[in-house]
Parts: C-alpha cells; structure tokens; sequence
C-alpha cells in the first residue's frame, strides 16, 4: 500500500502529542526533580536547587518509607500467592467441563468491574463492622463467642483484613486470564496422558502448568502493576489518619507531595524520588520474572 | 510436534450422575465464594432501605419499619450523590468517546505502515502502562496551576483521555492487525482516498473491538478515583468514587447508615447493569478482545 503522509501525520498525531504531553514529558520531568531540592509541587523549573541524591537518603532514611515499602512487599507477594493461587484453581475448576460455568466466570469477574470505593466501604461497614457486620454474626451463629468479637478493623489486623479483601476482589481478573490459556491448551495432549495413564493431578502438574508458563508470567506482571498503584484500599481503611500498617508508598507520596497528618512539611523533591524508587522496582521486577520464566518454548 | 490445535468443546456434556457427583467439591468452593458476594450485596440492599437504628441492631432483613426509600433521596440530594453521578457520566461518555476518534486512526496507521518510530512508540505506549499515575501528575498539576484550569471539567475529560491512550491504542492495534488488507487493496483500486478507506471501510469493520475498548474505557473511567481525588478540587466536579469517599468520610460524624447505603448503591448500579448486559463481551475483552488465539 502507498504511504500517504499526510494521513499519517493526521492520524498518528493528535494521540502522540497527548501521549508526550501527558506521559512523556511529565516522566521525565519527575525524574529530574527527583535529583533537586523542590519544597512544593507548584514551584517552577526555576526555583529547584540541584541536590544530588539528597531525596533518596531523605527517603531511605524515613521510617515511614521502610514501612510502607515492607507493606507493599506484603500486598506484592503474600496477595499475589494468595490471589493468583484462588485463581487458579477456579479456573481449572471451571475448564473441567464443570457445569453453569459461564454463569460462575461471570459472577467472579463481577467486583472488578465496580467501583473500588463502593467495594471497599461494603467490606468495611458491613463484613468487618464489628457489631452487625458478616463475619462476627457468623461465627457467633456458630457458638465461637471469642472470634465473633474480634475486631478486624483493629490495629493488628487490618492490614490482614484489607488485604484479603483487595485479593477477593482481584481474583476474577487473573482467573479469566488463566482460563484463556488453559483452554489454548490443546485437548490432544490430555487424551495422550491419558492413555499413558496420568491422573487428573497428574496432568495438571505435567501438562497444565508447564504448558502455563508465559500465561503465569503475564499474570504476574499485571499483579504488579496493579498493586504499585495500591492506593484507594488504603484510603478507605484508613482515611484519616492512614495508620502506618496500612500505609503503601503510593500513599506516602502523595502525602509528601500534598501533606497530611503524618508528613507536615511536602516535599515535592522527596515525593518524586519515591515514585523514581517504586517505578525501579517495578522495572527490575519485569526483568527478573522475564529472565527467570521464559516464554514456552515448546510448539504445540 | 504436530499436535492438530484443537478447541476444547464449551458444549455441556450429558447429565451424568457420577460425573456431577466428581464436580460436586467445585460447585461447593466457588458457591461458598460467589455466595458469600451475593449474601454481601443483598444485605448491603436491604440496608440501604432500613434507618441507622436497625442497622445497627442488627435487623436489616426485618424492614420492622417498612421500606425506607427516602434514603435515597437524601443520599441523591444531600448528599448530592446526584452531582457526583452526572460528573462521572460525563467525564465516562465523552471522554470514552472521544478516545475512539483519537485512538483508532492512530491504532491503524501504527498497524498498517511500517515506519522509523513505529515500534518505539509502540514501545512507549505498553511502558506508559506500568508506570504508576503518582510519576505524571506533579509536572501536570504545576501546568495546570499555572494555566488555573484545575477543577474544571474540561481538565479531567482531558486528563482521563490522555491517560487512557496507551490502553486504548494497544488494544485496538491488535484488532486493526487481523484485519485483511485486501479492502484496502480493493478500495484503492476504485479510487478511493486512503483517508476515506478508513472512515467508511476499516473503521466500521474494527466496531467490534471498538465496542469493548469502549466498555472498558467506560468502566475505568466511571471508577477512577486518583485523578479525581487530584484535580478535581472543588465538590462540584468530583466523580463517584471521591464523591462516596467524601460521603463515607462524613459518615462517620453524622451517621446516618442508611443513605451512605443508598449511596453505595446507587453508584454500584450503573457499572452492574452495564455488565450484567454485556458480561460476555466484557470478559472476552479481558483476553484480548476474542481476536487472538
């Protein structure tokens, strides 16, 4: 086909330009002041006196940073063990020719496509409320008396209780991918482990997973991305005083940028040197799992 | 290897006794999950109809005082649950709009032509999508301060299209490539202006995959919270999920229960139906528009 320039800049133009204006230009920028001392997020290019790496020692010597980068590492792997395992596993339940199974993946998917406030604030004022709420109403039903006066919301838990209710959320979004590439899976390859005797166990640790790898892989860097940006749970179990064992570093940033109870003085220098960390992280994870699981080289 | 790729049958066996019986743990696993949902939001329906006293003594499911449907009239008025609604429906439909006529042109000429750049910018677009929001938004807010458009309307339709661009061109790159260039081929045979090729030819075959791009541009943007909870700095202009935020926070001084329940449904319904309706496209699209595979 002829190449019509015209069209093409007509075209191609307009979304790069957004996409410099709002992603390009802003990244590059943030890197930058992550390297200079900038009080408030208004000031301009200016008014920032060059630093060094003064932001990320102010950073890494916070206390806050260290605990809210623990509890992102938390959320990052005990969630996505938790999640990805539940997902799993529904979604070889619902390969298995298991009936009304359009019915059941639709149903799971359901919470992802609701707003997480909304969610959230049925978690919070209704399973875990301590005197009407779901959980305690049940295990008293139940005659356990003590686990039915647990306070959920409380200090040592609700991390815990958050967390499991960011996973209970999540769950449908990996199980649907799974299940697109468990049924890309050819058939003829059970009916062989069959006749060569595997059980259903077996087939599934000798065909499924291996077979899953790049599916794996790409379930992973979704969970990633996902949970960096781990900010509106947070806010909703926390919303005044974001007590630290809630605290992620999306939030921090946002708090040292705009200020909050906890940070006094913003920080806007600090605040990008926590995204430029976070980001990295990020990054380096990408590398690793793309070394560490490599795409399925077997054809089929 | 040369195994035949063959589709395993979504056709429903025929009803057998054993074989049910081997299912019966998964259908218990995933009840216990989907019913503990289901459960959660009927109670959360029947307390949006109750006062604050039955809530809290525990007897939503009795109604001891009938149906309490004005609390949702104080959820959609005083707590103007009403503004917060039409924001997001505004900000959803024009910007989801909008996106299809700057995304799609682009999608195509990215998947049609082969030019210096082109794999770098698709390359940026899919990075674009791992970096988190919090790295963009300080070298925004400080123009936008500077030009004093914050908490404007126009800001955030702007901002939520601009941000969903590299999702949106992604997705229908894909859908553009497994589109067969003879039409093309054809359609300039007859004289037909590569412009106009596309608007009346390549742009209607693509509805499908625009169709769901579009749905799901809806769904992130009716429930985005960040950007709004940045620049949205007056009430007026939030969206639904900073506005049920600010109601939930309120709620923990003036208590009233039974309107944040309201609340919670009223902006849980829009999205719920939306999918209930098209619930199969919507998961198709999660895997990749049903194109691949």
């Amino acid at each position: 086909m002829k190449k019509d320039k015209k069209m093409m800049v007509l075209f191609l133009g307009p979304a790069v330009l957004l996409f410099a204006a709002v992603f390009a230009y802003p990244i590059i920028r943030t890197i930058l002041m992550s390297f200079f001392a900038v009080e408030r997020p208004s000031m301009k290019l200016a008014e920032w006196s060059f630093n060094g790496l003064e932001n990320y020692k102010t950073v890494l010597d916070s206390a806050f940073f260290r605990i809210s980068m623990m509890n992102i590492l938390k959320i990052w792997l005990i969630g996505g063990i938790i999640t990805l395992s539940i997902a799993l596993l529904f979604a070889v339940i619902l390969t298995s020719g298991i009936r009304f199974s359009k019915f059941y993946k639709a149903a799971i998917y359901v919470p992802n496509v609701i707003s997480a406030v909304a969610v959230a604030t049925m978690w919070i004022f209704y399973v875990y409320n301590q005197r009407y709420g779901l959980l305690n109403t049940f295990f008293k039903k139940l005659g356990l008396e003590e686990l039915g006066k647990t306070k959920w919301l409380g200090a040592d838990l609700i991390f815990w209780a958050m967390l499991a209710a960011f996973c209970f959320c999540a769950v449908g979004y990996y199980m649907l991918i799974f299940i697109s590439g468990i049924e890309k899976i050819p058939a003829d390859l059970y009916e062989a482990a069959t006749i060569d005797g595997a059980g259903k166990f077996k087939q599934f640790r000798f065909v499924t997973l291996p077979l899953l790898r790049g599916v794996f892989k790409t379930n992973i860097t979704f969970w990633s991305i996902n949970t960096v940006g781990f900010f509106v749970w947070t806010k909703m179990f926390s919303p005044i005083t974001s007590e630290n064992g809630t605290i992620t570093p999306m939030v921090l940033m946002y708090e040292t940028i705009f200020g909050s109870k906890r940070v006094q003085t913003t920080d806007a220098g600090a605040g990008a040197a926590i995204g430029c960390i976070l980001t990295l992280s990020v990054m380096v994870i990408f590398v690793i799992f793309s070394k560490l699981i490599k795409d399925n080289d077997l054809e089929y | 290897m040369a195994f035949t790729r063959k589709k395993r049958k979504e056709v429903q066996p025929k009803l057998s006794w054993k074989k049910e019986l081997r299912m019966l743990p998964g259908h218990l696993l995933i009840w216990i999950w989907i019913g503990f949902a289901m459960i959660c939001i009927a109670w959360i329906v029947a307390a949006s109809l109750s006062t604050s006293g039955e809530i809290f003594r525990g007897e939503t499911l009795k109604f001891a005082t009938g149906f309490h449907f004005e609390n949702y009239v104080k959820a959609w008025k005083l707590q103007k649950v009403s503004v917060y609604f039409m924001n997001s429906m505004i900000y959803a439909t024009i910007s989801s709009a909008l996106l299809i006529v700057i995304c799609a042109p682009a999608a195509y000429v990215l998947s049609r032509f082969t030019f210096l750049g082109n794999k770098t910018i698709k390359g940026s677009l899919v990075l674009a999508m791992s970096v988190p929001s919090i790295m963009i938004i300080i070298p925004i807010l400080n123009i936008t301060t500077a030009l004093k458009v914050n908490g404007t309307r126009g800001l955030l339709i702007f901002l939520y299209v601009a941000v969903s661009i590299p999702y949106t061109v992604t997705f229908l790159l894909d859908f553009f490539s497994s589109l067969s260039r003879t039409y093309e081929e054809a359609a300039a045979i007859d004289g037909c202006s590569p412009i106009k090729t596309f608007w009346k030819i390549m742009f209607p075959l693509a509805q499908p995959g625009i169709i769901t791009v579009t749905i799901f541009n809806f769904l992130g943007i009716w429930n985005e919270y960040f950007m709004s909870l940045v620049f949205a700095s007056v009430d007026s202009k939030r969206s639904v999920g900073v506005g049920l935020f600010t109601i939930v926070a309120a709620m923990k001084q003036n208590g009233d229960y039974g309107a944040l329940f309201a609340a919670v449904i009223i902006v849980f319904l829009p999205t719920f139906l939306l999918y209930i309706l098209l619930s199969q496209k919507i998961i198709a699209g999660v895997t990749g528009g049903g194109i691949k595979g």
